[in-house]
């Protein structure tokens, strides 16, 4: 380095580079001018110049400096290597990767080079290559434990898990017999660890049980050890040690869910599916029963027998677990016994066993049995989670009956209003949840979870502004929107997204759905530093388990729902174009012409402006930030659409669109909504082979789902309408066609009519199939309107088979109906069948706002005028506006007291 | 069989404390009821059983001529349900002893003419009836209301 200059620039160059990899930028600067001001030319001075000056923020000028650099001397590796990292802090891997082997044409040993090109290959993913990077490092520094564990690493990341085995075998082969060193028996540990894992990934189990024996005292992890000696010794069938190693883990937690799982599966009662013969329910139950001996404290080995057990002692085991928490008052004890709902049985049970408790506690103050006083709380508890019994089987008007009696009681719980919203929001009154979500909220305005939750039921409830001004209480700074993105909030996110979706806004849409993208590239992009740090650390295990997880980055649930909306934007977008989207392009139709160029010049000249006042700004403060490098990093370029005009003016919404579906059929090709996207989307593309793939794939999903059996008809619809084909491509899709069709079991020797019918015949008790086939119907034979409307009509809401003890519960889903009247608006276009349609789901559903229920608040605000009060102690405040002249408002007011005006 | 506990009224909690007061009292109380009670400071507490907030105590500091302070009691108040659990009287002692801390001569309150559970919970901590007003309030009835004192002896339950 620094070559061709006089000794004395030489040592000038020296503190270039030492000063860049301190950080004292300032002072390389100075280095470099001193070398220039004598050798303008210099290519390396040139390029260093440049990467110091990347890292002050100056980066236009440091591309120059760096590609001038370059061409003064192409020979230079350090031109080169520089040039890399300049395009890997701009996240161009590929262009960095290009430039590191081109620097290592020149110099092929150099260490540093090499290091950093292998960084990049395993960010990138580039196995083969990485492998052979790791393999030069090696070669080229054996002593080094960091290039052994790297070419050990390269070998098990792509599946090559023996060659990874026999690489760190031969390293450890190269240690001292007394290694590790005190200070570096942890790295030692995890490497054993390590290998012991990979030896059990490729089911050298024997091999791997030995290897755990003979390097127990070199491993310092005892938890970990202990888990995966259980793990092995369960897998080779050694299950009596295996249950004395979970006993030994139950024993350091007993509150860990696996370590019972494990010790079930030793003792032979473990299955999969929670189905138990009455011999092993016995086995089992003596089995915890000795357990919650041992281990008195343990929540876990009391909630664990309601899984399994049935009928009486189901009961008596239901009792006495939540008696102690009613007594205590455990706001979450609902969620705990929710999955138990999935057994109809035990539902029954449990609110039998709910309503015996409440009776006993409101007649006595104790429980059944018992004679002992219940603190005054316990009543409010048990309706809370009567309350919430009665929610989860679809019996809202029960719910609410007894969380108004458990807020009359205690109207300073807070659980009881957020609990009150969410029933509401099930119930379909939106607009009361939100409003129940903020009076809990405002009961405690120091508790972010209460803000959450409120939050995100005003954006439910399509309150996307009041919802900003409620988060933003909550946020540093009060800097609201661009915290919020910081934070990588993401369910804020979408939810505001939905919001702006289902309003029509779709630039707003988009740019949130696109926020959310951004913060999964932003994870993939997070991984780099682990790279090297974990290799370093030794932490090898979480280090693949976290390059695993980054895999499937993109089949997280959040970025579904964002991708997915993002292509449904797209989409609307695609069927009406927006031509003037903002106010000034409503104004500026309406100018003439010349006028209207005027404008519009201006209007330019006023976002250049805005830009440029950014940039600067940025750049004053990267300059005043210089000397606090901390701060520099706050400073981001303003945000010019706010309002994602722009994103709105793209040239072809469809195109846009089909790079998310790619991610989605990537990353969630189990999913239904993937494929419906595909289809909609293909179609629209006229794509007809790739969305006759589309229909395929949702049929081998599932062939009975009503939006499946949708996409199916109205492709091959569509396709029979086709002209006959014409040119090579038509011809080559038919013939596809055909050859396929024979594939698809429906359609065997059927028309689509027939086809229709038959569906309409296996699902006619189903609202949601006869809606689907009705509309099919009416895609087929458009004369057969009324005929169609008629089969929706006739669908009857029977009475769900589960039966609650103080009421019918009736099967039809509230969004289900919802979704059936705008089938009836918006496809069938019949006005009146539509409100018959209203007028009978009104019935099923009072609270629901969507039709206008009796018991819903957009009927109880619109006869008082009084949206703006706010609730009162949980009662949406339907009274006048309270002034001192209101009298009882909860009923109790004498008694232990006095008062003041 | 419960554990009660105190804690300060801070703009954060505000609401529990008018939650409460919707549900004891028959009057709204204004926003200079909520000032003088958060400027009060220690002396306006609300009560906490298995940590629900279940009643308050709210006072206000007033300054007597020739500078000294006395207390008036605006409200005292435990649910329904929590009544007979020794709230009220945690409330109250703590106050009282705050009152005997700070050297604070004079406590007082208002209170209507027939709720006699009131006077007689009062009179166990040593408050007499001073003085009586005759329509005190607008809109209740009965509308007067005695006045409950107590002077507090200098160093009396000091520590």
């Amino acid at each position: 380095m620094g070559s061709s200059l006089p000794q004395k620039e030489a040592n000038l160059f020296k503190v270039i580079v030492k000063s860049y990899e301190t950080k004292q930028y300032k002072k390389g600067l100075k280095a470099a001018d001193a070398i220039l001001r004598k050798f303008p030319e210099h290519g390396e001075t040139l390029s260093m110049k440049g990467l110091t000056l990347n890292c002050m923020d100056r980066k236009s000028e440091a591309y120059e400096l760096v590609r001038r650099g370059l061409k003064n001397d192409l020979k230079s590796h350090v031109c080169w290597h520089v040039y890399g990292l300049l395009y890997r802090s701009d996240r161009e891997y590929r262009e960095a990767i290009k430039c590191y082997r081109n620097a290592l044409k020149i110099d092929p040993d150099n260490i540093e080079i090499l290091r950093d090109l292998s960084l990049l290959q395993a960010q990138m993913r580039d196995l083969t290559g990485f492998i052979e990077t790791r393999q030069q490092l090696l070669t080229l520094k054996p002593n080094h434990r960091m290039n052994w564990i790297g070419f050990a690493v390269s070998h098990h990341l792509s599946s090559n898990v023996s060659k990874a085995i026999e690489i760190l075998e031969a390293y450890e082969g190269t240690l001292e017999d007394d290694y590790p060193p005190d200070n570096e028996r942890y790295e030692h540990g995890e490497m054993l660890l390590y290998k012991i894992s990979l030896l059990e990934e490729c089911g050298l189990l024997e091999k791997a049980l030995e290897e755990m024996q003979k390097k127990e005292a070199k491993i310092v992890d005892k938890l970990a050890y202990k888990e995966q000696m259980a793990s092995i010794l369960v897998k080779l069938g050694f299950l009596e040690e295996g249950e004395k190693v979970y006993r030994s883990l139950l024993f350091m937690n007993s509150d860990n869910y696996r370590y019972f799982i494990g010790l079930q599966k030793c003792l032979g009662l473990y299955s999969e599916n929670g189905q138990y013969t009455s011999d092993e329910i016995e086995r089992l139950d003596a089995l915890y029963k000795s357990l919650k001996e041992q281990y008195s404290w343990s929540s876990a080995v009391k909630r664990i027998p309601l899984d399994y057990l049935e009928g009486d002692k189901f009961w008596e085991a239901a009792d006495c677990y939540v008696r102690p928490l009613l007594t205590k008052g455990v706001p979450s004890l609902f969620s705990d016994l929710s999955p138990l709902y999935d057994h109809s049985g035990k539902a029954s049970i449990l609110e039998e066993l709910l309503l015996q408790l409440e009776d006993s506690i409101r007649m006595t103050g104790s429980f059944p049995g018992r004679t002992q006083k219940e603190p005054p709380s316990t009543l409010m508890w048990t309706l809370l989670l009567v309350s919430q019994h009665y929610d989860r089987r679809g019996q809202h008007d029960i719910a609410l009956a007894k969380l108004d009696e458990a807020i009359e009681h205690t109207p300073t719980a807070i659980d009881l209003y957020s609990v009150k919203g969410r029933i509401l929001k099930h119930a379909g009154d939106l607009a009361a949840a939100a409003s129940l979500a903020d009076e809990a909220r405002s009961m405690d305005l120091a508790d972010r979870y209460l803000n959450s939750e409120c939050v995100m039921r005003m954006l439910q409830a399509d309150q996307v502004g009041l919802a900003e001004r409620t988060a933003v209480l909550f946020t540093k700074d009060g800097d609201q929107h661009n915290n919020l993105h910081d934070m990588q909030c993401m369910w804020y996110e979408l939810a505001s997204g939905e919001s702006y979706f289902r309003q029509g806004d779709l630039g707003r849409a988009l740019k949130k759905f696109l926020a959310v993208e951004k913060h999964y590239a932003d994870m993939t992009e997070d991984q780099f530093d682990f790279h090297s740090y974990c290799l370093r650390k030794m932490t090898l295990r979480a280090y693949v388990s976290m390059l695993k997880f980054q895999d499937k980055l993109h089949s997280h649930e959040y970025f579904h729902r964002a991708a997915a909306g993002a292509i449904r934007c797209y989409m609307k977008l695609h069927d009406s174009p927006i031509k003037a989207t903002t106010e000034e392009g409503d104004e500026m139709s309406k100018l003439p012409p010349s006028q209207r160029k005027k404008l519009r010049q201006k209007q330019k000249k006023a976002e250049a402006r805005a830009k440029k006042e950014a940039e600067e700004k940025t750049e004053e403060e990267a300059f005043s930030g210089t000397s606090k490098p901390g701060k520099r990093q706050h400073t981001r370029p303003v945000d010019l659409d706010p309002h994602g005009e722009k994103l709105l003016q793209v040239e072809d919404p469809l195109l846009e669109a089909t790079k998310y579906l790619k991610l989605l059929q990537n990353n969630s090709a189990s999913s239904l909504a993937t494929h419906i996207l595909s289809f909609e989307l293909n179609m629209r593309k006229q794509k007809i082979l790739l969305a006759f793939q589309a229909v395929k794939q949702l049929l081998k999903l599932d062939e009975n789902n009503p939006d499946c059996h949708r996409c199916l008809i109205r492709f091959f619809d569509k396709v029979s309408s086709f002209p006959a084909p014409v040119t090579d491509s038509e011809i080559l899709i038919r013939n596809v066609l055909e050859a396929e069709l024979p594939k698809i079991s429906q359609l065997h020797g059927r028309s689509l009519v027939e086809v229709n019918q038959s569906f309409l015949e296996k699902h006619k008790d189903s609202l949601m199939h006869r809606a689907a086939a009705a509309e099919m119907l009416l895609v087929l034979e458009p004369e057969k309107k009324l005929e169609a409307i008629k089969l929706i009509e006739d669908s009857t809401n029977k009475l769900a088979p589960v039966n609650g003890a103080l009421g019918p519960v009736r099967e039809w889903k509230l969004e289900d109906c919802i979704a059936v009247h705008k089938l009836l608006e918006t496809v069938f276009i019949d006005e009146d069948a539509a409100s018959r349609w209203k007028a009978r789901c009104v019935e099923y559903f009072p609270y629901s706002t969507y039709f206008g229920g009796c018991r819903s608040s957009a009927v109880a605000f619109s006869v008082n005028h009084n949206i703006q009060n706010a609730p009162e102690n949980g009662v949406l405040a339907y009274q006048e506006a309270k002034s001192e002249e209101s009298h009882s408002l909860n009923g109790k007011l004498h008694a232990f007291k006095d008062l003041t005006i | 069989m419960g554990m009660i506990s105190l804690d300060g009224v801070r703009d954060k909690n505000v609401m529990q404390l008018k939650k409460l007061n919707t549900a004891l009292f028959p009057v709204r109380y204004n926003d200079k009821y909520y000032a003088d009670a958060l400027s009060s400071g220690e002396f306006t507490k609300l009560a906490y059983y298995n940590d629900i907030c279940v009643g308050s105590i709210a006072c206000r500091l007033e300054k007597k001529e020739g500078g000294a302070i006395r207390v008036y009691i605006m409200t005292l108040g435990v649910l329904a349900p929590y009544r007979g659990l020794g709230i009220g009287t945690k409330l109250l002692t703590h106050v009282l002893d705050l009152c005997a801390k700070q050297n604070i001569s004079e406590i007082y309150l208002h209170v209507q003419t027939n709720n006699d559970d009131a006077i007689a919970f009062y009179n166990k901590f040593e408050f007499e009836i001073t003085d009586t007003i005759q329509n005190y309030y607008t809109n209740i009835t009965p509308s007067d209301c005695h006045v409950l004192s107590q002077v507090i002896a200098q160093n009396h339950r000091k520590k």
